[in-house]
C-alpha cells in the first residue's frame, strides 16, 4: 500500500525499511560530490533557483499575515511600524478558544464515527463474503461522488426538524457522512492487502468473525486510520459551509466559521484578520507537518481507484 | 485492486459456491460470516443513507416544487424548464465555464513544478514540504489573504505599478471579469500543492533505468520529459485533471463566501454558490434543491467521462 512508500522518492525494489542499514558504501558506485555535480550541470543550479521562486509564492501568504498581523490598521496602510494591537482587538473580538475547541470536538466526534464505521465495513467488504456485497461496495463507494452543496438543503431541513440545529451532533453526522465513502474505499483497499492466512489462522483460534475484525483488523489498520484522520481532520478543520449553517450560535461556532463571519461583517481591521487567520491555520499546519507522509497517501490513493 | 476486480472477485466466489457439491444451504461457518459481514456494514450503510442518499432523492423531488422550507407544491419538470430559460442560470453557468479556462493552467504549472522536484536537486525534500504547505490551510484564511492581495492598493497592483504597468491598475474584485479572474488565479494558486504531488508520486513510479537509457542516447531534460515522463503519467495526468475539475465546481464555496460573496453582480457566481444564495439566502429552496441536482449531473458526468477514457485506453 502506498503508506509504506515515500513519495516523489524512487521507488527501488526490494528496498525499505527491511533492508540492513549497514550497507557497505563500496558496494554502490561511488557518488561524485555535490559540487562536482552541480558544476558538471549548470540546468541543476536553474531547477534550484526556480525552486526557491516558486516556494516564495507558495509561502508568501504566510509571510504575508504574519508581517501584517504585527501591525496597527494605519501601520498597514503605510506599511511601516510594528505592534501587538491588533493580535488584542482579535482576542478582543472573537471567542478564539471556545472556537478552536468547538473545532476540536467536531473533528474529533466525526473522525471516531467514520473510523469506526469504515474500518467494520471495509473489514467485511475485503474479508468476509455476503451477499450483494459488490453492489453494496459499489453504492457505497459511489456516494463520493455527492457534492455536499447537493444535499446540503434537505439536510439542513432535516436536521431542523429534529431539532439538532446548533446541536454539535448536527456537523459531526454531516462531516461522518461525506467522509465516510471514500474512508471506506481506503479501509477496503488495506485489508485487502492482509493476508488471508491471517484470518484462517485466527479463525482456527476459535475466534469469531467479529472477534477477527476487532482484535486482529483493528489493532493491524493504524496506519490507515492515520491517513483518514490526517485527511479528514483537515477537510473539516477548513471547512465553512457545513459548519455556517448547522451552527448558528455565535457560542458554539467553529474557529474558520467563526473567522469566516469575522471577514464578512468588515468590522475588524485588516491586521486582526491576519491575526484570526494564523490562529485558525495553525492547528491544520501542525498537523500538516507532523503527518505529511499520511496526508499525501491519502490523497494519491485515488489514483488507482 | 479496482472496483471491478472486487466485483468480479465476489461473482467468482458465488459461481464457485455453486459448483461445490454442498446441500443447498451454505454451511455453518460461511453463514456466519456472512452475517458477520452484514453486521459490520450495517452502520457504514445507515449513515449513507439516511445522511447522503435520502437527501439526494429529497432534493430531486423538492427541485421540481415551489419549497420555501416549510412548505412544497408540486410544479413538475417545468422548474427545470424555467431554470434553464432564466438568464441568471445561464449567467452563472458562464462563470462555471471560465473557471474550466484555468483548468490547464492548474495541471500545468503543476506538471513542471513535479518535473523541477523530481530532478532531486539539493534540498528539494525541504522544497516538497514547503509547496505542499498551503494544501493544510483553508480557504476561508487563502480567501481572506487574496482579497488583500487583489485588493485596490494590495500586492498585485504593487507589481503591476513597480513594472511601469500602472494603467493596468484596477480594483480587481470591483468588476464582474476581473474579479472570477482574480477567484481563477487564486484557485490555480492552491491547486499547486496537490496536483504537485499527485505528478510527483506518478514520477517515482517510473523506473529510473529508462532515463539512464534517455541519458546515454543522448536526450536532454526536456525531450526526457516531453517523451518519457508524459507519456507514463496518463494515470495521474487524468487523475489530476478530475479533482481539479471536482474542486473548481465543489470547493470553491468558502473562497467566493470570502472573496466576494458572489458578486459584483452575479459575476462570480457559481453553481454552488448559486444553490447556498438560493435557499439562504432568498429562501428559494426548491430552486436552491434543483441547482443541486443540475451540479450533481455535472460531477457524474464528469466522472462518467474519466471512467470511460480510462476503460478506453487500458
Amino acid at each position: 500500500m502506498a503508506t509504506s512508500v515515500e513519495y516523489g522518492d524512487r521507488q527501488v525494489a526490494g528496498g525499505g525499511a527491511g533492508a540492513p542499514a549497514s550497507t557497505p558504501a563500496a558496494s554502490r558506485p561511488p557518488r561524485p560530490s555535490r559540487w562536482r555535480r552541480v558544476r558538471r550541470d549548470p540546468g541543476a543550479v536553474g531547477i534550484f533557483l526556480g525552486l526557491i521562486v516558486i516556494s516564495g509564492i507558495m509561502l508568501y501568504p504566510f509571510g504575508f499575515m504574519i508581517l501584517n498581523s504585527l501591525r496597527t490598521e494605519t501601520q498597514y496602510l503605510s506599511g511601516r511600524g510594528f505592534s501587538l494591537a491588533s493580535w488584542q482587538i482579535l482576542f478582543g473580538s472573537l471567542p478564539v478558544g471556545d472556537e478552536l475547541l468547538n473545532s476540536m470536538l467536531i473533528c474529533v466526534g466525526a473522525i471516531a464515527i467514520i473510523l469506526c464505521c469504515a474500518s467494520a465495513a471495509g473489514f467485511a467488504f475485503a474479508k468476509l463474503g455476503f451477499r450483494g456485497q459488490g453492489l453494496l461496495f459499489f453504492g457505497i463507494i459511489g456516494c463520493m461522488m455527492i457534492p455536499v452543496q447537493s444535499i446540503i438543503i434537505p439536510e439542513y431541513v432535516n436536521l431542523a426538524n429534529v431539532h439538532l440545529i446548533n446541536n454539535y451532533l448536527a456537523p459531526i453526522l454531516v462531516y461522518a457522512a461525506l467522509g465516510l465513502p471514500f474512508a471506506t474505499f481506503l479501509m477496503t483497499v488495506f485489508f485487502r492487502g492482509l493476508p488471508e492466512e491471517l484470518v484462517e489462522a485466527a479463525l482456527c483460534d476459535g475466534m469469531g468473525y467479529i472477534g477477527l475484525f476487532w482484535r486482529v483488523g483493528v489493532r493491524m489498520a493504524a496506519p490507515a486510520f492515520a491517513t483518514i484522520a490526517v485527511l479528514q481532520f483537515i477537510q473539516i478543520w477548513d471547512d465553512l459551509l457545513v459548519a455556517l449553517l448547522l451552527l448558528q450560535e455565535p457560542t458554539n461556532r467553529t474557529i474558520t466559521v467563526g473567522l469566516g463571519v469575522l471577514s464578512s461583517g468588515h468590522e475588524v481591521s485588516v491586521p486582526a484578520l491576519m491575526a484570526g487567520s494564523l490562529v485558525s491555520a495553525l492547528p491544520a499546519i501542525l498537523v500538516y507537518l507532523f503527518f505529511q507522509r499520511y496526508l499525501v497517501s491519502g490523497l494519491t490513493m485515488g489514483v488507482n481507484r | 485492486m479496482t472496483d471491478a476486480e472486487a466485483g468480479r472477485g465476489t461473482l467468482a466466489e458465488g459461481r464457485a459456491r455453486h459448483l461445490t457439491l454442498r446441500p443447498h444451504r451454505a454451511s455453518g461457518l460461511a453463514r456466519a460470516r456472512g452475517r458477520a459481514g452484514v453486521l459490520l456494514t450495517v452502520p457504514a450503510l445507515v449513515i449513507v443513507l439516511v445522511l447522503l442518499v435520502l437527501p439526494i432523492g429529497q432534493a430531486a423531488y423538492y427541485s421540481m416544487t415551489n419549497w420555501d422550507g416549510l412548505t412544497a407544491q408540486w410544479v413538475g419538470p417545468q422548474t427545470y424548464l424555467d431554470l434553464f430559460e432564466s438568464q441568471t442560470f445561464w449567467r452563472v453557468l458562464e462563470n462555471n465555464g471560465l473557471l474550466l479556462l484555468a483548468l490547464p493552467v492548474a495541471v500545468f504549472i503543476p506538471l513542471v513544478i513535479a518535473a523541477m522536484l523530481h530532478e532531486h536537486v539539493w534540498g528539494w525534500k525541504v522544497f516538497r514540504s514547503l509547496i505542499f504547505l498551503p494544501t493544510a490551510i483553508s480557504w476561508v484564511v487563502i480567501g481572506i489573504v487574496a482579497m488583500q492581495v487583489f485588493a485596490a492598493n494590495g500586492s498585485v497592483n504593487g507589481l503591476l505599478g513597480a513594472l511601469g504597468l500602472k494603467s493596468l491598475e484596477i480594483n480587481f474584485l470591483g468588476f464582474e471579469y476581473s474579479a472570477l479572474g482574480a477567484v481563477a488565479a487564486t484557485f490555480i494558486w492552491s491547486m499547486v500543492g496537490t496536483n504537485t504531488i499527485i505528478f510527483l508520486t506518478g514520477m517515482s513510479t517510473i523506473d529510473p533505468a529508462i532515463y539512464e537509457a534517455a541519458r546515454l542516447d543522448g536526450a536532454g531534460r526536456v525531450r526526457t520529459f516531453r517523451h518519457i515522463t508524459l507519456p507514463l503519467l496518463k494515470r495521474y495526468f487524468q487523475f489530476g485533471f478530475v479533482i481539479t475539475t471536482i474542486t473548481a465546481f465543489t470547493a470553491l464555496f468558502s473562497l467566493i463566501f470570502i472573496m466576494t460573496e458572489g458578486g459584483p453582480g452575479y459575476g462570480t457566481t457559481t453553481l454552488e454558490f448559486f444553490v447556498y444564495q438560493q435557499a439562504f439566502a432568498i429562501g428559494a429552496f426548491g430552486t436552491g434543491a434543483m441547482v443541486g441536482i443540475v451540479l450533481l449531473v455535472l460531477i457524474f458526468g464528469v466522472n462518467l467521462l474519466q471512467m470511460r477514457i480510462l476503460r478506453v485506453r487500458d
